[in-house]
């Protein structure tokens, strides 16, 4: 009995059955070839994505210092709880805002926080929960390892300041890439990814690509858990350069100060080497603390502390010496001085100009502060006569005053290596403003701009840097802070992808300083008045130390209407200056906000640092010749 | 009966089928040593293909006849094991209460050895029937024999096993010269009914999130949770793509088993696991292999010498076409994730058996096919 015995025709069923089947077969085999051979490699790729996985090794940041070697910047080793993305993958995370909030004392609105900006990373991405963390915090994550396998322990260098509010503006702070830097272009050629630490103001910000390390990193193979089966490769991070800097701490300090001990608690002081530019100090009250914004950024408190200095409307956070614009009052007569005689309005041997007690331009009278009858220039810049510069501004011309602007850079940044300088405003910058909306650019302006009020605000770091280039007989250096950044040798081996070339010292880059035309008798000429200020009589003459020849200018900046100089809109006290007069070493600028009188506020706080200075050099002694120059 | 080898039964004896079944169940040996290499796994399967031989040479040797003659006892004895699993003897393993502990045998899945019975039973029914098209009434009978096994199967419940015996059914009522017309309208009904059930069901909120994402999850991949309920077929996928050509020949350090990135991997998903390490050479040479196999029984239902024979070869034919399909389907990502084993393939000691006891029945069967 066979198959082809029935009648019901089995012997065609049997074979669409088998046909059927061989179908099925082809049908998987097609799809096969389109997963393993036309798509291979696609899958391939998935899968080592899914296994492998780089976890980064933090790069030590180059630690800074003072010019004598003294540590103002390092690193600390700190650990964090880290958060990773792995494991979360089927967690609903809303369940464990209560349980890491409680067992590691955190804020619960930033574990949620962090809790959803992981969740919105690319897989296998880690992220720091909290900062810093205790004995405590790390015995709770190791006991809940099991429970919790998207939190691990981990060994991060913190920033640490150790100076606190001391030189704060100038060191600025580190902090995680922002998302808006995230998104420049800048940051993104250089492969940024979130909680990269970056430098956020001051020098932290300027020299990061040198302060920063290279990461390295652990290349290695997980599982579907994300827990680590093997190394793969080991990629050694390589340190960042230690910044020498051109900083002298005990001046910086005793900047701080002076500072402290003004009346408002308010302003800046600056001191410069005239020679080269090399920043001495540079302080500015009120000041912050770095640390708040390297720590606190995880706590309420942190949160608090950094949210109050932004709100203060002392602007804690600002750094007076590059970004405060002030009326320059009277040390506005230094450049203007100079330009005078280069200009050729006055010269040498005629540079008397009448004060007559002040000026009227059209039906207005503007007054000088005393009678000086008909004083040559050094007088003038001496005793501040306001009158003789009214006529020396007109007589030069609102051309002159702008010209005169552009010889001593106040129409641009000064250069110095910190970021967000910035630019003074002058009658240059002004002109188009006014002449669109008065027609013309009118006398009296002229005037004003003659004594620094008015269309006239400026830096005091445009301040000093013009007015230490008066001491140096018309050189006038870039202040910079780097001294130099230590060579850091080769990471890796040549040729291979862990290779990381060795970074070579680095210096300023010092451009050439810009040269001010004039006649040595000239710069004797206003140099002898600076001389005059504190050593001859004239308005700082109670700062004057004996064997040690300031040279300066004090200045007193409106900031309400003339004579209303009282309360809140007190005006601002300046003091520039340089010493020893004759070859100087050091210049010093000092500006402190609202006090009143630039020689009885700023000049005693200029007087300190130079006394500090003084203390450290003991050539502090005017020489015989510049006595005998005289 | 084994005593009584005869030169002849030597002779005739289908060397190629018992060949190519032992190579098949040899590969996956292999491959479950590739899938979980620090595991038992392997050298267990090693023991069950042993056990397993056995067995097939007892079935060999037997008289078929006499087996289906017996069918109604064995088919008691299946339904008893069926209901044991319901009792408290059954136990349960990941959240499938599919097995039974008997004392001195162990522990093992009576739906998988249930088939034999149930082919047996069903073959012995529409074995007898004369010549002419099938009525309702030996249909409904079927269907009675069939439905016993097959609802205490879903009641454990184990759909995935259940569907396993459907191609039993349908291979009977066709072979047994039912109308082509029914054929062709059961087709045609589940072409029209699945869509429709389907909008309904989602539409309904019948069809839960989580059962709609495994079906999505083949239709459109891109729409489901990667890490959910389309996780399976996803790795899955990758898996076998990751095999390219070649395969990589049983490297553990990218293991997407070792790994555990491939759920399942020496069961469910072993056919991922054998196109990960041959690559397409080798499972277009496996799905050879079984398509060898598969005509080699299917001359075999051919030659039989009568139609309960044919009836037992071509039904296991049938399920063996069905469970290939449904596992290699489901781990290449075009059929949704169900628990079907691959047949000689997959490890696990019942499958093993009833595999090799089946393919025993279709030895015996070409054996006897000169006999009367």
């Amino acid at each position: 009995m066979k198959i082809g015995d029935y009648v019901q025709k089995l012997g065609l069923r049997v074979g669409t059955i088998q046909v059927l089947a061989f179908i099925l077969l082809t049908l998987l085999g097609v799809r096969l070839y389109y997963l393993q051979v036309v798509r291979g490699d696609y899958f391939s790729e998935r899968a080592e994505n899914q296994r492998v996985r780089f976890i980064p090794i933090p790069a030590p940041r180059g630690a800074i210092f003072d010019r004598n070697g003294k540590l103002l910047v390092d690193s600390r080793p700190t650990y964090n709880v880290v958060l990773s993305n792995e494991p979360l993958k089927s967690v609903n995370v809303a369940d464990r805002v209560d349980t890491y909030s409680n067992g590691l004392s955190m804020d619960r609105q930033f574990v949620v926080e962090r809790l959803s900006l992981i969740k919105k990373q690319n897989e296998f991405e880690t992220m720091v929960l909290k900062e810093n963390v205790g004995i405590e915090d790390i015995t709770w994550v190791e006991a809940h390892s099991l429970e919790f396998p998207e939190l691990r322990v981990e060994l991060q260098p913190q920033r640490f300041y150790p100076l606190g509010t001391t030189l704060a503006h100038v060191l600025g702070y580190v902090g995680e890439i922002s998302p808006n830097q995230l998104k420049e272009p800048e940051f993104q050629d250089k492969g940024f990814r979130p909680g990269d630490i970056v430098g956020k103001g001051g020098l932290e910000q300027y020299y990061d690509e040198y302060l920063r390390g290279r990461p390295g990193y652990r290349k290695v193979l997980v599982d579907s858990k994300g827990r680590v089966q093997s190394e793969l490769e080991i990629v050694k991070p390589q340190a960042g350069q230690d910044l020498v800097s051109t900083i002298d701490l005990d001046i910086q300090n005793r900047a701080e100060k002076q500072l402290a001990e003004s009346a408002t608690k308010r302003g800046t002081i600056v001191a410069m080497d005239p020679n080269n530019g090399e920043m001495l100090a540079m302080a500015s009250a009120p000041s912050f603390d770095p640390n708040i914004f390297v720590k606190g950024s995880s706590t309420p408190e942190g949160r608090q502390a950094i949210a109050a200095y932004w709100q203060d409307e002392k602007r804690p956070l600002y750094n007076r010496a590059i970004q405060g614009r002030y009326p320059p009052g009277s040390t506005w007569k230094l450049p203007e001085s100079v330009a005078g005689l280069q200009q050729g309005a006055i010269t040498v041997a005629h540079s008397n100009l009448v004060c007559g007690g002040g000026i009227t331009i059209g039906n207005k009278f503007t007054r000088c502060m005393g009678s000086h009858g008909s004083p040559p220039l050094s007088f003038a810049i001496t005793k501040s006569c306001d009158g003789y510069y009214y006529r020396l501004a007109l007589k030069m011309g609102i051309d002159g005053v702008i010209k005169m602007v552009e010889d001593f850079g106040y129409d641009k940044r000064s250069g110095i290596d910190l970021p967000n300088e910035k630019v003074p405003q002058t009658p240059k910058s002004w002109m188009p403003y006014i002449v669109k909306n008065e027609g013309k650019w009118s006398d009296i302006r002229t005037v004003y701009s003659g004594i620094g009020q008015d269309t006239v605000v400026v830096t005091p770091i445009s301040m000093l840097r013009a007015v230490a280039s008066i001491g140096m007989r018309g050189k006038m250096y870039t202040p910079h802070f780097l001294k130099e950044f230590k060579a850091i040798p080769a990471v890796g081996t040549e040729g291979e992808s862990d290779y990381f070339p060795a970074r070579p010292a680095v210096g300023f880059a010092h451009p050439e300083p810009k040269i001010l035309e004039a006649t040595p008798d000239q710069w004797d000429l206003v140099i002898k008045g600076m001389w005059g200020v504190v050593n001859g009589g004239g308005t700082a003459g109670a700062i004057r130390i004996p064997n040690f020849e300031i040279a300066g200018k004090t200045g007193t900046a409106q900031v309400a209407e003339l004579g209303k100089d009282v309360g809140d809109k007190k005006d601002h006290a300046w003091f520039v200056s340089f010493a020893p007069a004759y070859k100087p070493e050091i210049a010093v600028i000092a500006l402190i906000e609202n006090v009143g009188f630039g020689g009885s506020h700023a000049a005693p706080a200029v007087r300190g640092v130079y006394e500090t200075y003084m203390s450290l050099h003991d050539n502090g002694t005017a020489s015989p010749e510049t006595v005998a120059k005289r | 009966m084994v005593a009584i080898i005869e030169k002849r039964d030597l002779k005739d004896f289908d060397w190629l089928t018992a060949v190519l079944a032992i190579a098949i169940a040899s590969f996956g040996v292999w491959q479950i040593h590739n899938a979980t290499p620090t595991e038992g796994y392997w050298s267990k399967q090693i023991i069950g293909i042993l056990i397993a031989l056995v067995a097939f040479i007892i079935v060999c040797f037997t008289d078929y006849r006499r087996l289906i003659d017996s069918a109604p006892i064995f088919y008691i004895g299946g339904l008893i094991l069926l209901f044991l699993v319901l009792t408290p003897l059954g136990v349960q393993v990941n959240g499938q209460k599919a097995w039974v502990r008997l004392p001195i045998v162990g522990q093992f899945q009576p739906s998988e050895f249930v088939k034999i019975p149930t082919v047996l039973m069903l073959a012995k029914y529409f074995g007898a029937r004369k010549a002419g098209n099938l009525r309702l009434r030996e249909m409904l009978i079927g269907g009675a024999i069939f439905a016993g096994p097959v609802v205490l199967i879903l009641l454990e419940p184990d759909a995935g096993q259940a569907i396993t015996y459907f191609p039993i059914l349908g291979a009977m009522f066709f072979l047994s010269g039912i109308k082509i017309r029914y054929v062709v309208l059961t087709v045609v009904a589940a072409a029209i009914l699945i869509p429709v059930a389907w909008t309904v069901g989602v539409k309904t909120g019948k069809i839960k999130r989580y059962q709609q994402e495994r079906i999505l999850a083949i239709t459109d991949p891109d729409s489901v949770d990667p890490r959910g309920y389309g996780y399976h077929t996803i790795q899955s996928t990758i898996t076998v793509g990751k095999g390219g050509l070649a395969g990589n020949q049983g490297d553990t350090e990218t293991s997407q088993s070792v790994l555990k990135f491939l759920p399942e991997p020496q069961t469910d998903f072993i056919f991922a696991v054998t196109a990960e390490n041959t690559g397409f050479i080798g499972c277009v040479s496996l799905l050879l292999a079984y398509a060898i196999l598969l005509s080699r029984m299917i001359a075999g239902a051919r030659e039989a010498s009568d139609r309960a024979g044919m009836l037992v070869i071509m039904s296991i034919v049938c399920g063996m076409v069905f469970q290939i399909f449904m596992n290699v389907g489901m781990a290449l990502g075009v059929l949704p994730v169900i628990g079907v084993p691959l047949p000689l393939m997959s490890a696990g000691l019942s499958a093993l058996l009833s595999t090799f006891v089946a393919i025993g029945f279709v030895v015996s069967v070409k054996l006897r096919r000169f006999v009367n």
